[in-house]
């Protein structure tokens, strides 16, 4: 087995603890580092989130799997950046205002991660300034996600959806939504652009779009 | 007319109800303990409010119940490895005076009419959590199964000294129990992680109180969980609440009615929100009633307690459960 394919294997096990080895190792053996993050790493991701959206593994099989990952990607990032690789694009990511959900977001900011782009992270509780404000900071910021797990707080997404669409750089931004009440019907009344069901299928949409 | 004791028993063992159980009509809920009084829990838009564990809590403006709360600073257990250190099990054995309140609240209960049901959360698994956040706690099943294993007793052992105290005092004739097990889509973990961990633990702790006198079982978990049916079987549930429709409940009835049985049907999300409508509570009633039919089914929505979060819904549901009585008896 080559070491790309053993570095993929065990980061769709999520064995953490044997993965920075495994990257020095195919960095050792002169592998391009993006051929490392691609084909040791983010497939296996991929795979990782098709077996959760299908329902043969569960939120610990993801977690481990995408923490292998991050330990991989922070071994891989000093010769990331000395070759120039390019993220996927930037996504600003959080949970509405007056929800402090946190695990569903958190494994969609996971699968993000793990599928190549760059992640900010409000946490939850955001207010609908806060996504703007940091809109503004970050203007090359692709996708903004926006969570929400309660039927209480959809209000606050469809506030922070509508301010998001009035704000003059709308055309250049996606907006996804997703979380337990969420619905395409909901999506395209308040004017998102795309919803999923699940973390898994949210990287996949997230991709396309990031196109 | 049979008592909504004896239609509930009627309905879930197969027998001849006379009408559809209206939600939690059949359990006069006990909440509150001594150790309740000493647990704070947040009301209504307080914030940051600390438990009895050291678990932080809020409870925003606008939401439907409390939270745990888990940035780094108010995370309980630090380092699983070390758990010992961070945990400080509650007392939970007090004086029989201090029980006096809630024995006059079961003793006020005509127990042919209803059943004396005290009411506990969290779970087993939502301690867990609670005390860890929720990924560290997913991830330590894996990482760090002995401790997990550990812990888990430990809270087991605390289930067991209320319990032991709820029989001695209030004698309960049912237990609603909380523990959360999935989202509406999955169960958290597999059935195999759940039976290595978690079912361990419900085995002591509901044996317990089915052979100290707890007629019923009923468990709590607004979820997807019908992978669990069989495993919920063996721990002597004799009602999952709060089973949602993304577990085929029809189904579900089919293959296990007579074993357990199921209350919800109705999502919340489907009928609790703002703006809700009569037509629409009636609609999902009538789906819920028609679909699932007479037995081994209790129409309810899946929220944990008799209550909704907008006003005037669990109102609706009951009126709307009266008329599909009247349609389908």
């Amino acid at each position: 087995m080559s070491v790309l394919q053993e570095l993929s294997l065990n980061v769709e096990k999520g064995k953490r603890k044997v993965i920075p080895g495994l990257v020095q190792q195919a960095l050792d053996e002169g592998i391009d580092p993006n051929v490392i993050l691609n084909e040791g790493m983010i497939d296996a991701m991929s795979r990782v989130g098709e077996a959760f959206r299908d329902g043969k593994i569960f939120v610990p099989e993801m977690l481990i799997a995408a923490k292998a990952m991050q330990a991989g990607v922070a071994t891989l990032k000093p010769a990331l950046a000395a070759g120039g690789a390019v993220s996927r694009g930037k996504i600003i990511l959080g949970t509405v205002a007056g929800d402090l959900h946190d695990i569903g977001k958190n494994l969609v900011g996971m699968m993000l991660e793990s599928a190549g782009f760059e992640v900010i992270d409000l946490g939850v509780d955001v207010a609908d300034e806060t996504f703007l404000e940091t809109y503004d900071k970050n203007p090359d910021t692709k996708i903004i996600c926006l969570s929400a797990l309660l039927t209480t707080t959809m209000p606050a997404m469809r506030s922070a959806v509508a301010k998001i669409n009035a704000a003059p750089w709308r055309s250049k931004v996606k907006v996804m939504v997703g979380g337990a009440p969420i619905t395409q019907a909901f999506c395209d009344e308040i004017g998102a652009d795309c919803y999923t069901a699940d973390a898994a299928s949210a990287a996949e949409a997230a991709k396309k779009l990031a196109e | 007319m049979l008592t909504k004791r004896q239609n509930l028993l009627e309905t879930i063992r197969g027998g001849n109800p006379d009408r559809f159980v209206k939600q939690y009509e059949a359990f006069a809920m006990i909440i509150g303990s001594p150790f309740g009084k000493r647990n704070p829990n947040p009301k209504y838009g307080e914030l940051n409010v600390v438990n009895a564990w050291g678990v932080t809590k809020s409870y925003p403006v606008g939401t439907p119940g409390a939270f745990p709360v888990h940035t780094p600073d108010k995370i309980v257990i630090k380092d699983i490895e070390n758990w010992r250190d961070y945990v400080k099990v509650p007392q939970v054995v007090y004086d029989a005076e201090e029980w006096e309140p809630f024995i006059e609240m079961a003793e006020k209960v005509d127990r042919k009419e209803q059943f004396v049901t005290p009411f506990f959360a969290p779970g087993i698994f939502e301690q867990c959590h609670y005390l860890m956040e929720i990924q560290n706690c997913l991830m330590a099943f894996y990482e760090n199964p002995d401790e997990m294993h550990e812990l888990i007793d430990c809270i087991t052992e605390f289930e067991l000294d209320y319990a032991r105290e709820l029989c001695k005092y209030i004698k309960p004739d049912a237990m609603f129990h909380h523990d959360d097990w999935g989202t509406q889509i999955s169960t958290f973990m597999s059935p195999d992680m759940f039976r290595e961990f978690i079912k361990p633990a419900y085995e002591k702790v509901y044996g317990y109180y089915k052979s100290h006198g707890v007629e019923l079982i009923i468990h709590h978990s607004d979820s997807f969980a019908a992978t669990l049916v069989p495993d919920m079987i063996d721990l002597g549930i004799d009602i999952w609440q709060g089973v949602m429709t993304t577990n085929n409940i029809p189904e579900l009835i089919k293959q296990y009615g007579g074993k357990i049985s199921f209350m919800g049907g109705i999502d919340s999300a489907s009928v609790d929100f703002d703006g809700w409508t009569q037509d629409v509570v009636a609609k999902e009633v009538e789906r819920a009633c028609a679909e699932c039919g007479k037995l081994y089914f209790i129409p309810n929505a899946s929220q944990g307690l008799p209550v909704s979060t907008f006003p005037g819904v669990y109102e609706a549901l009951d009126v709307e459960i009266d008329k599909c009585s009247k349609k389908f008896f």
